[in-house]
This record gives structure tokens, sequence and C-alpha cells, in this order.
């Protein structure tokens, strides 16, 4: 692993919920370095989405600092976050977000738009992207003509088409089967691994947790703490018997 | 960066229903607002095109009261004025009553001097001037009637009815066509002598005299000094008489309509102002339906002004395509709306200058519906639009 990716110091991001203040995030800090695959879990409310949107430049914090790639997202303009987005990051939601007028493979082309790709390049890496998750077959289908898991594919080949460096995944096994979110977490895993991409991943899923290499605990807006999923794999194989049970403490 | 225009197409057929509505509105809303101009138009075309060296000597009095035939002489002498002719509105009634057209007595040796934008072929003026009973046709008005060179046309007089009973008889002696549309193409124009010597042989009713005098100009003297000249040699009689410009004398046939060119005005100003509501409507549903899709745009990088430019566009385009298709149904229906309102506006033409006004409303109307709802999308905050209901 190496330099940080994410470096969350000291944030704070609060919102007004029915006339009370509550406190998505306090003063949290977070390191993931470049090449990491981590899924952060916690109970709803706990900060979990908050925390994706802040490195996805998508919202910004009340105090603190978000460096995303050695950038300080505070100091962006909402066109400079755009950029960065465009650039940085490929995101990949729970309920798919494809755009229902246009098929998978022009989905997959829309964030190439915003590259200086011509059109037949912008076509051979949508097609490939579309290719590596294993829907060479269904690039002329639109989102409603594909299952949930193929959908989430083409959302994953979305948010690889212009290869960004981080992978910011919320909930992405959630509106899945078990047999589709398994297909969907190998993706995931592959990418980290063959393609080192950084991937941030909200989960309720003790499984897609057991996917990453490190689970980030929040509760109340705080890090609880950090499981080295890998190291207490290699410490249960060393000390214990093998186990199924999930190394975190997730609720689901 | 590219602009997703892809996204603009695919978003105007995402709901093929309600994009067929508003282009059917705006087609009804622009071929109304064009046809309804075309009308204005077709009232002040006489006007526009009315010519500066003629002036018109008409009772002071009403129009409808005659003037000697003796006045022509006099107003001939008057300097400044290079000829004057007589013209009598007939009034004859062909077949029925329901075929209405004009029909004119002029000093038929004069006309086509004092006219130059009545256009007639050389036979057709040689028998207008031999033939008593001759007359010159429109060529509208001889292509809706079937009237040819030599065809005898009966008309039942209503102001000058022959006493005998039976109706006039006009021979077709041309057909003519106008270069001008202060001139209009559904008239005949027939010889003066004839009617006035059928009035003087006492064989049909009617008054005596002539409706109006048309007053060519020499181009000396202005128009105003020769109008003031002829006013001031009838002062004080048999017959007042008061003298326009040939412009001021169509004018008064318009403002004879009162408020029905205001009326239109109006009707048009509130077609446009409901379909710019309808579109705004349409447009503001649209951005509703779609704040998800915004917000994953945003998310993937795309920028708030292209947000606000999806939804511009799209509005433009809706105007554009259903503003532009009611134009070229307008253009493609002239000939039929024409024909149907000939009898009260024989010059029915929807001008290049009328398409281009409404193609420009069309676009007014698609830049203001579409301004409000995509300002509201580029406001949005990724994060809120995210969590809109798909």
């Amino acid at each position: 692993m190496g330099a940080p990716a994410i470096a969350i110091s000291k944030v704070t991001r609060q919102y007004a919920r029915g006339g009370e203040v509550v406190k998505a995030l306090d003063e949290f800090d977070l390191e993931i370095p470049e090449g990491g695959y981590y899924a952060i879990m916690g109970p709803s409310g706990s900060g979990k989405s908050t925390l994706l949107n802040l490195v996805g430049g998508l919202d910004r914090p009340d105090t603190g600092q978000v460096q995303v790639a050695g950038e300080d997202l505070n100091t962006f303009s909402s066109g400079e976050l755009a950029e960065f987005r465009a650039n940085t990051i490929g995101f990949v939601f729970q309920g798919f977000n494809l755009l229902p007028v246009l098929t998978a493979l022009q989905n997959v082309e829309l964030p190439l738009l915003l590259t200086p790709l011509g059109a037949a390049a912008r076509r051979k890496q949508a097609l490939h992207a579309l290719e590596l998750v294993g829907l060479s077959d269904r690039v002329h289908h639109r989102p409603r003509q594909l299952s949930g898991g193929q959908e989430q594919r083409v959302a994953i080949a979305r948010a690889l088409a212009t290869d960004p460096q981080l992978i910011l995944a919320d909930e992405p096994t959630g509106d899945l089967d078990r047999e589709s979110a398994g297909s969907v977490l190998e993706l995931l895993e592959r990418l980290n691994k063959e393609f080192k991409k950084t991937i941030v991943m909200v989960t309720h899923d003790p499984r897609a947790a057991d996917s990453a290499g490190h689970v980030v605990h929040l509760d109340k807006g705080k890090l609880e703490r950090i499981v080295d999923n890998r190291g207490e794999q290699a410490k249960q194989a060393t000390d214990s018997p093998p186990t199924d049970a999930p190394p975190t403490d997730g609720e689901g | 960066m590219r602009f997703p225009w892809l996204l603009v197409f695919k978003n105007l057929g995402g709901r093929p229903l309600r994009t067929f509505l508003t282009l059917a509105s705006l087609t009804v809303a622009f071929f109304l607002l064009c046809t309804l101009r075309s009308v204005l138009d077709g009232l002040e075309a006489g006007i526009k095109a009315s010519a500066s060296d003629r002036l018109v000597t008409q009772s002071a009095v009403s129009l409808f009261v005659s003037l000697p035939d003796s006045y022509q002489s006099k107003i001939r002498s008057v300097p400044g004025v290079d000829d004057a002719i007589r013209w009598q509105w007939f009034g004859g009634i062909y077949q029925d009553p329901s075929n209405f057209f004009a029909q004119f007595a002029v000093d038929h040796d004069r006309l086509l001097d004092v006219y130059p934008e009545i256009q007639v072929d050389e036979a057709g003026a040689e028998e207008f001037l031999r033939k008593r009973t001759a007359c010159l046709v429109g060529a509208r008005l001889a292509e809706q009637y079937g009237f040819r060179v030599g065809d005898r046309i009966p008309l039942q007089g209503t102001i000058f009815p022959r006493f005998d009973g039976q109706a006039w008889q006009l021979d077709v002696a041309g057909i003519y066509r106008s270069t001008s549309a202060n001139v209009d193409e559904r008239t005949v124009f027939f010889r003066y002598d004839y009617l006035d010597e059928t009035r003087r042989a006492n064989l049909c009713g009617g008054p005596q005299g002539a409706g109006v005098y048309v007053l060519a100009l020499d181009g000396r003297s202005a128009p105003e000094a020769v109008s003031a000249r002829v006013d001031a040699l009838f002062r004080n009689g048999p017959q007042a008489v008061q003298t326009t410009s040939e412009a001021e004398f169509q004018r008064q046939f318009v403002s004879m309509l009162g408020g029905v060119p205001i009326f239109l005005s109006s009707i048009g100003g509130g077609v446009l102002f409901a379909i710019l509501l309808a579109v705004l409507n349409t447009m503001l549903m649209a951005g509703r339906e779609r704040t998800h899709d915004f917000g994953i745009l945003k998310a993937l990088g795309f920028k708030s002004g292209v947000v606000f430019a999806l939804l511009l566009l799209e509005s433009i385009g809706l105007c554009l395509l259903g503003g532009g298709t009611g134009v070229l149904v307008s253009v493609a229906s002239e000939k039929a709306v024409g024909g149907a309102i000939s009898l009260v506006l024989p010059t029915y033409e929807v001008s290049q200058e009328t398409q281009l006004l409404a193609a420009s409303a069309a676009l007014a109307v698609g830049v203001i519906a579409g301004v409000l709802p995509g300002w509201r999308a580029m406001r949005l905050e990724v994060v809120d639009a995210l969590r809109a209901e798909v």
C-alpha cells in the first residue's frame, strides 16, 4: 500500500433534522491508502453515507479537511469539484442510478463525454468496460431490460470507464439477490487486486464487508474501530480453525 | 468536455405521449398565430400597398353618397392632377347572394393607365376598349368560378336593378393579374359608360353619378396640396368632397371593422401566453421527474450549467419542432384558408415575415419555458437530487 488516497482530518458535518441539529460526523479522522479496499459499516445514521459523500466531493464538511488523491476538496469550487469527480472518482450506487432513457453502452459512455476522447475511442472504451463486467451481449439493452445484477454491473462499468483512481460504492449489493451480490463483490475485489483501484464501499452486508481488505466501523459519527480482514484472517489461520463467520460485528 | 446531446433527444422521446400532446398543442397554437397574423396582414395589405401618386375623392358626407359626373372635368383641371377616373360600386349578384365578389364600373379607357398594377394581355385590353359590355375579371375569381375569356357573366342588379327584371350581361374580355396587394384578383371591372348609358336611358334604377374619383397625380405638386385644392374647388357644392390618399381611403374600410384587428391581436397574444404556460408546465414536470437523473449527471462530474442547458435545449427543441410544424401547416393550408375567407379577405398570404416572426416566438417561448426548470435543476444539490424518488 502506498501514500494515503484519502485523508480525512477532524471532519464535522451536521444537519438540522426536525428542528434538531444532528452530527453525522463528529471530529472524524481516517486515512485510506492508495490501493486499499475499505468497507464502511455502522448502524443507520452513523455517518457512513455522509462520509462517502464528503470523500466523493458531493457534500462539504462544516469543519475539518478532506483530502483525496492529494487534493484538498475544501478549496474547490462547485465546478472544480465536478471536474475532480469526473477525473478521479467512479461512483457505484445502491439503486444502480442508470439513466433509464439510455442503453447500457450509452450509460457507460456518459462519463467519457467529460474526457478529451473522440467518439470512436469513447465507444471502444465503453465496450471494453462492459466486456470487463461480462455484459458484452447486453450493450444495447436499456436498464429496464436488465436484471438488478446486470444493472449494477453496468453501473460498475460506468464507474470504471474513465479509469478513475478511486471507486466509491454506496451499498452496491443492497438491492441484489445473493447470487448477483456475489458476482458484484467478486468484480469489486478483482478491480482492487487486478487493477489496483482504491475502493471505499459503504455496506450493511457482512458478506460484502468480508470481501474488503479493511472494515471501518462507525457509530454516532465517530470512528469506532478499523478491522484488518486480511490480518484477522491471517491471525485466525494461525490461532484457530478458519471460520465462515464475518470478521466484523456488522449489523446488516 | 462534450455536451450530452443524446440526452436532449432521448428525453424528448422518453415520454412519447406527453411529447406528442405538447407538440400538437404547439402546432395548433402556432398555426393559429400565423393565421391570425396573416388575416391582420390581409386587412392591412391594401393600405401598405397603396400608391402614393394617387388620391381618392369621395363625398364629404359619406362614401355612399355619389358625386356628380360633371366633377370629372373640373378635377382634371386642378393643378397637380394628371387624370381622374370614376369608380362606381355595382353590388350585383352572380347566381346566388352567397357568390359575393366586388364589381366596379370604371372609366375603361383610362383604368389601365391609372392602375399600371392591373396587368392584362393586349387582346383583353383591346376587347375591353371595343365592347360596351366587356369586363376584366381577376385571375383568382376566374379560377374560382371557371370564368374564361368570351364567357358571359350575368349579374342581378341590386343597387342598379334593371326594370325589365333581367340580369346585366358582362362579357369577359380579359383575365387580369395584379402586381400589388391594393388591387386584388377577385374583382370584376366593367365599363362605366355601359352603366351610365343604361341609367340615362332609364332602363335601370340606382343613383346618378360616380361613387368616387380616383386621381392620378402628375408628380409636380405635393399630394396634400392637391387634396386641398380639390376639396376647396367643391367647398360650396353642389356636393362637398373629401380627398384623401389611397392609403387613407383603404384604411376607412379597415376601421369599419371596428375593434376586429385589436380583437384578433388579443386572441393571438392570448394563444401565445397560453402555450407558454402549457410548455412551462410540461418542462417543470420534466424537470421534477428527472431530479434523480440530474443528481446522477452531477455526481458523474457534469457541471450545473450542463444540467441547465439540457432542460433549456429540450424546451427550445420542443417549441421549435411544434412551432415549426404549426408554421408549415399554415403555409401548406394557405390556399385552403385563403379560399375559405376570400369573401371577407381577398388577400391572404402567410408571408415570410410572419413565418420568421412565428419561429422567433417559438424560440422565445422555448427559452422562457426552459429557463425556470433549468435554473431549478441547476441549483439542485447532488446529494438531495440523488435522494429524490425515481
